[in-house]
């Protein structure tokens, strides 16, 4: 007796399509990725307590309360145009490691937006920031 | 009669077959190496100033938002946790670089125990912000 073979069908996969779905996902990616430019400066603070303070004689002091900007021992008000002017002419950067401190002095109403632009004059004109806060400020006296 | 057979004209089909190939391969290679900003949630808007330039990306990140909640690598922190955190991120990297962001409207009186916090890690900080021109 002659029996039939029945045609056994293999099972096949179509992945014809899948480089068109790679490609698609690629063009999407590319479209849609967004990439992160980092701008700001690098800074390092120095920490220590008051008692370990250099003398502040050496040191220039720029004191921030609300939007007002007052530096040196006269306390002398200025814009933040000036700010920079001033930070630029003191050349930090040809003077010694002790006399480059810029201590900033900050009341609690200060902006971060103002205290910002402060820090970045003082990075910019190459001197080292020493953070003072008010409160030290009334500990120390 | 010896009659020279006639070449024939060079194949002009371009072997598509690998391509699928090559595209799987950049899709798992940017897969691999993409990193995330841990910090993409944190709603903020950035403080401006002319004195700043690039910035290299820190594998430590610190935000503060507009309503002064603050994250390390993007996940909430209290202000007292705040320095063990980041001692805890910082020990034994040869730079130790924190990436410090803050809201720009923030008072001093939010962000000013971040810097001291920093301060005394010893850590560099980046403060990234936008550039603004002159």
């Amino acid at each position: 007796m002659k029996l039939r073979q029945r045609d056994k069908d293999e099972p096949v996969v179509d992945v014809g399509s899948f480089s068109d779905i790679a490609f698609l996902l690629i063009i999407f990616f590319i479209l849609t990725t967004t990439f992160t430019k980092l701008t700001g400066n690098t800074m390092s603070i120095p920490s220590g307590s008051t008692e370990s303070t250099p003398s502040e004689d050496k040191q220039d002091t720029i004191t921030l309360n609300g939007e007002e900007i007052t530096y040196g021992e006269t306390s002398k008000s200025m814009t933040l145009d000036e700010l920079r002017d001033t930070l630029d002419e003191s050349a930090y950067g040809e003077r010694g490691a002790d006399e480059r401190m810029v201590i900033l002095q900050s009341s609690d109403n200060v902006s971060f937006e103002l205290y910002y632009q402060v820090v970045m004059a003082i990075r910019n004109a190459e001197g080292v920031l020493a953070l003072i806060d008010e409160d030290d400020k009334g500990d120390e006296e | 009669v010896n009659i020279r057979r006639k070449r024939k004209p060079a194949s002009t089909i371009v072997p598509i077959a690998s391509m699928g190939d090559i595209a799987f391969l950049l899709i798992i290679f940017f897969v691999l190496t993409t990193t995330f900003a841990k910090e993409a949630k944190v709603k903020l808007e950035m403080a401006t100033s002319p004195d700043i330039t690039k910035l290299k990306d820190s594998q430590i990140s610190v935000t503060q938002d507009a309503e002064g909640v603050i994250r390390v690598q993007g996940e909430e922190c209290e202000m007292k946790d705040l320095k063990q955190k980041v001692q805890a991120l910082v020990a034994g990297k040869d730079k130790k670089v924190v990436m410090l962001k803050i809201d720009k409207d923030l008072k001093h009186s939010a962000f000013k125990q971040i810097f001291l916090d920093l301060s005394e890690v010893g850590a560099d900080i980046a403060l990234v912000g936008q550039k603004e021109k002159k």
